[in-house]
């Protein structure tokens, strides 16, 4: 008899994994508001 | 790119609760859907960083050095999210977190060597210099991207082939395949903006170099 396993539980490395790019990418994005805004302030003035 | 990132929220849920989950692997299959588009969209990085070196040394253009600055940083950071979600899948699927065979090692190579361009743009003070040094790394970086694309077929590996660029078209059911299209359509979007913005910091700093050399 062909029995079909469930899928395993390994939803924690699919989570960590989202966090991850997620907490990467808003970083990167800040950093790049926070040099372009700073920059544009020493220019302008 | 704030709504490229509330995009990639969207498609995270979509991922999750939409998307039918691998009978095999389970939910860690679900980091494909981040881990690809970020390759992609860090590949075409370097594509550019490639292109835009090229036409620098041919045309002199500053723009094209400034955008090939703005897009190594980019790809860079794309790398690292392949990098790291690449070991959280491996570990539950091959029982590891790192194997050194041909794709991963070339492609932790590839974040090495786009870390030592953004590296030797900061050591060189004479901007022409600058430019003609790291076009040169920036040409020889792109160059290691089809190799790296290739080396599931070159060598023997035990990372998965493509599913999607391979000559007998995509083998994804309709379900998967349109997430993952959607984490291209999505990491290629904030690339483009993350890189423009990049590109325009990269404008104001030279312009404040300019003005500071113009005043002493």
């Amino acid at each position: 008899m062909l029995l079909r396993a469930e899928p395993p539980a390994n939803g924690q490395y699919m989570v960590a994994a989202y966090v991850l790019v997620a907490v990467v990418l808003v970083l990167y994005v800040t950093t790049l508001f926070v040099r372009a805004r700073g920059l544009v302030k020493e220019v302008v003035e | 790119m704030v709504l490229a990132l509330l995009a990639l929220a969207a498609h995270y849920v979509r991922a999750i609760q939409y998307t039918p989950v691998e009978a095999t692997q389970g939910m860690a299959q679900k980091i494909f859907y981040v881990h690809v588009p970020a390759a992609w969209s860090a590949f075409l990085a370097y594509g550019i960083v490639g292109l835009c070196s090229a036409l620098f040394l041919w045309l002199h253009d500053r723009r094209l050095d400034l955008f090939a600055e703005a897009s190594a940083e980019v790809g860079t950071v794309l790398t690292f999210i392949v990098l790291t979600t690449g070991p959280l899948w491996g570990k539950p699927i091959w029982g590891t977190w790192w194997q050194w065979e041909v794709r991963l090692t070339s492609t932790l190579f590839l974040f090495f060597l786009f870390v030592g361009y953004l590296t030797l743009r900061r050591s060189v003070y004479d901007p022409l210099e600058r430019a003609r040094y790291s076009a040169v790394v920036g040409i020889l970086g792109a160059m290691l991207v089809p190799f790296i694309h290739l080396s599931v077929w070159m060598f023997r590996t035990i990372h998965p082939k493509p599913i999607i660029l391979k000559p007998d078209g995509p083998s994804l059911p309709g379900s998967m395949l349109s997430t993952l299209l959607e984490g291209f359509a999505i990491f290629t979007v904030l690339y483009l903006g993350m890189v423009m913005v990049r590109y325009g910091i990269g404008r104001l700093q030279e312009e404040k170099e300019a003005r500071h050399a113009a005043a002493s």
